[in-house]
Order: C-alpha cells, then sequence, then structure tokens
C-alpha cells in the first residue's frame, strides 16, 4: 500500500495581493497523491485551479501532484476504464486500459482527469499549463522553492493489518470464541 | 488450536531428529512452551500450556496439556442474539476498513471460517465474506496470504495497482471498449450492493454504479 506522503500545498496568494503586486510570483500548491481517491480529489483539485488560475495574464496560482504513480481507483476500474483516441489517420484508433495506460505513462490518468474536469473554455489550456504532475516524490528545484499550502486529502487512507500495534489489536474484543475441538486457525 | 498446532509441529522437528546422537551430552530439561493466544477472551475457556519433558535416553517427547484461567473480557451488549455481530450491535457499522475485525473471521492464509465454527448468520457471513474479499483486493491483509513453496516464481510479473472496493476479482474483468450512450451507459461496479445498508454518516447517497 501507500504511505501517506501526500501533500496538497494550494496556493494561498489571493488574487487581490496579486493584483496588487505588479509581477505575482508563481505560487505553487502541492498535492501528492499516495492514494489517489479519484471521484474526491480531482473535483477539489479542479475546484482550486478553477478559481485561482481564472484571472488572465501571468496571475494565478498552480497546483502541483505528486506521487502520480500510486494513485488508486475505486473498483475494478484498472481492468474496466477505457481510454480512447484516435490519431485522426484511418486505423489510428487506439483503446488502452487504465491499467495499460499507468503503465506506459504514470502522469497521463490524473493529467486526463483533471482536464475533463475542467470547463470547456480556452482558459482550460491555460489552467492546464499552471498544474504539474509528478510521478514520484522528486521535485525540480524552482517548484519546491516556491511551494506554500499544503491541501488536504480528500480521503483516509486506510491502515493495513500489520501497521496496527499489538495493543490495539489486543483491545478490540473478540467477537466469538471457537469451541473446544476445533482443530486450527 | 494454536497450541494444537505447535504441538504438531514440535512432534515433527523431534520425530526427525537422529536417534543414534549419543545423549549423554545432552542436558534434559523440562522445558514449558505457553502458547500466545490473545489476552481477552470473553469466556474464560483458557489457555493451554504445553509442557515437555524428553525422557532419558531416546529423546522422547511427552506433551502434557494443562488448561489455565484467562480473565474474561468485555462483555457483548446484547448477548441474547446468536450472530455475534447482533451480540456486539455491528449489524450495518463495519466497512472492508476494519481489519481488526475482518482478521477474527479468516484463516491465517486469508481464507473464511466455516458459519458453523464462528456462529454468524447467513447474511452477516456473506458481508464479512465480501468485506474480506475487499479487503485482500486493497492490501490491507498482507500476512493472510497463503503459503507458497519456496522455489515459486510468478510466471508474469504483477503490477502493482492500488485497489479499494473493488467487487469483482481482477482477472474475471474484460474492459468495456464500448460504454454506450447516456440512456444505455455500461458502468463500472464499486462497492458491492450487500454493504447497502450500512450507516451513512455523510450526506452523499450511496453510489455503486461509476
Amino acid at each position: 500500500h501507500l504511505e501517506d506522503k501526500s501533500l496538497l500545498v494550494k496556493n494561498t496568494s489571493s488574487w487581490c495581493h496579486c493584483q496588487t503586486s505588479s509581477v505575482s510570483e508563481p505560487c505553487l500548491s502541492l498535492f501528492s497523491n499516495t492514494v489517489k481517491y479519484f471521484n474526491h480529489f480531482i473535483p477539489t483539485i479542479s475546484l482550486n485551479t478553477n478559481i485561482w488560475n481564472i484571472f488572465t495574464g501571468d496571475i494565478g496560482d498552480h497546483v502541483v501532484l505528486i506521487n502520480t504513480r500510486h494513485i488508486a481507483f475505486s473498483g475494478n476500474k484498472w481492468e474496466q476504464k477505457v481510454y480512447s483516441s484516435h490519431s485522426g489517420y484511418p486505423g489510428g484508433f487506439k483503446q488502452l486500459t487504465a491499467a495499460q495506460m499507468h503503465q506506459k505513462d504514470p502522469k497521463a490518468i490524473v493529467k486526463l482527469a483533471v482536464y475533463g474536469m475542467l470547463p470547456r473554455n480556452l482558459h482550460r489550456r491555460t489552467m492546464m499549463q499552471r498544474l504539474h504532475i509528478f510521478p514520484d516524490d522528486e521535485l525540480p528545484d524552482e517548484i519546491l522553492a516556491n511551494l506554500t499550502e499544503e491541501l488536504p486529502q480528500p480521503r483516509e487512507i486506510p491502515k493495513k493489518f500489520s501497521e496496527y500495534t499489538q495493543e490495539e489489536i489486543d483491545a478490540f474484543p473478540r467477537l466469538w470464541t471457537p469451541p473446544e475441538d476445533y482443530k486450527m486457525k | 488450536m494454536a497450541a494444537r498446532s505447535m504441538l504438531g509441529s514440535l512432534w515433527t522437528t523431534f520425530a526427525g531428529l537422529k536417534l543414534a546422537t549419543p545423549c549423554t551430552n545432552l542436558q534434559l530439561q523440562q522445558r514449558i512452551i505457553t502458547a500466545r493466544l490473545p489476552a481477552v477472551t470473553f469466556q474464560s475457556r483458557g489457555i493451554r500450556q504445553v509442557g515437555f519433558s524428553p525422557k532419558l535416553i531416546l529423546i522422547i517427547c511427552q506433551i502434557e496439556g494443562q488448561i489455565l484461567d484467562v480473565p474474561a473480557g468485555p462483555q457483548p451488549p446484547n448477548p441474547s442474539a446468536k450472530c455475534p455481530i447482533y451480540r456486539w450491535n455491528l449489524q450495518n457499522k463495519y466497512s472492508y476498513t476494519d481489519v481488526l475485525l475482518l482478521s477474527q473471521f479468516i484463516r491465517s492464509d486469508g481464507g473464511m471460517l466455516p458459519r458453523r465454527i464462528t456462529g454468524l448468520c447467513p447474511e452477516e457471513h456473506r458481508k464479512i465474506a465480501i468485506c474480506v474479499q475487499m479487503a485482500h483486493r486493497a492490501g490491507l491483509l498482507p500476512d493472510h496470504k497463503p503459503k507458497l513453496p519456496e522455489d515459486h516464481v510468478p510466471k508474469r510479473p504483477k503490477p502493482q495497482l492500488n485497489r479499494y472496493l473493488t467487487r469483482w476479482s481482477i482477472d474475471s474483468v474484460k474492459p468495456i471498449y464500448k460504454t454506450g450512450l447516456k440512456w444505455c451507459k455500461r458502468r463500472m461496479a464499486v462497492g458491492h450492493p450487500a454493504l447497502k445498508n450500512n450507516v451513512r454518516y455523510g450526506v452523499k447517497p450511496l453510489y455503486m454504479k461509476h
């Protein structure tokens, strides 16, 4: 499973601050999705990008997503969800399952998801330019230096059985007792 | 039960020892091996203590079992019910993430225990089985895997993908190449309809067809 290293850092610079200063620094928000819960986190991302990046010019916050390689899909979507594309040439219809897509490019799934949730206008492309996705923890220095805020995870990551301490396991009551002559567990 | 499996393993280890070795060098000691069982059981059934006393020349193991008293654990709030989940009033309150609960109904290799042993009612047994399956697929029970022989090499490297609330088995699902139009969309299943009566603390309805 995944350690919860997800940090969603959001730009705190409000648009009014940006307007007063002549040059607005691109402040960055960081979102790390060790476990990515699609339905919940993508809307939050798109909401943030929507609010903050809508303004024209160089104003607008950036959002950084890390650990996209460790995204989680609910249900059987890794096998069922299919990403289709057509190159425009005859015979150029390609269909890839989410698992194949992820193996080919770990950033693609997140990118397509965010792209699909942004409003279908001309701002969408500029907003996508302000989204920075990284498959692992490593970030380039310019981005690391400018990170301001961390956005919260939309869903809690459940604990594995091995992550519980022995006291917690003992504190949980036994619901049933096995009969005397039952052989083994 | 754990004691018995331990006894079985002890017996085999000593059966395998060569009896030709001179036993004068060996120090015959009384070894008492206590089985590790959880301290909290709400009936005082007692832990069996395993005593092990080797005899003179040949190493013959004599295993004695003594039943000890164990302090009773917390009592269930509804002791008159038949099913353990109804006894503890957990009917619609558990999920695939409650590994502490689910681990009490599974074997060490991850399989479910029979219903006649655990005493669960049929619906709850099914629900727990479904939650256990989902927990296994989510990777929440890493130690409850079946034992493979040591020289086992997997044929294809498995991709490490994180998932949760998987209803169907991974190999049995086929990609949805044609999803259909809005009125006849082929949806992807998330969660399980058996758990549709679970308590929901938020406003949003349960959404199983994605």
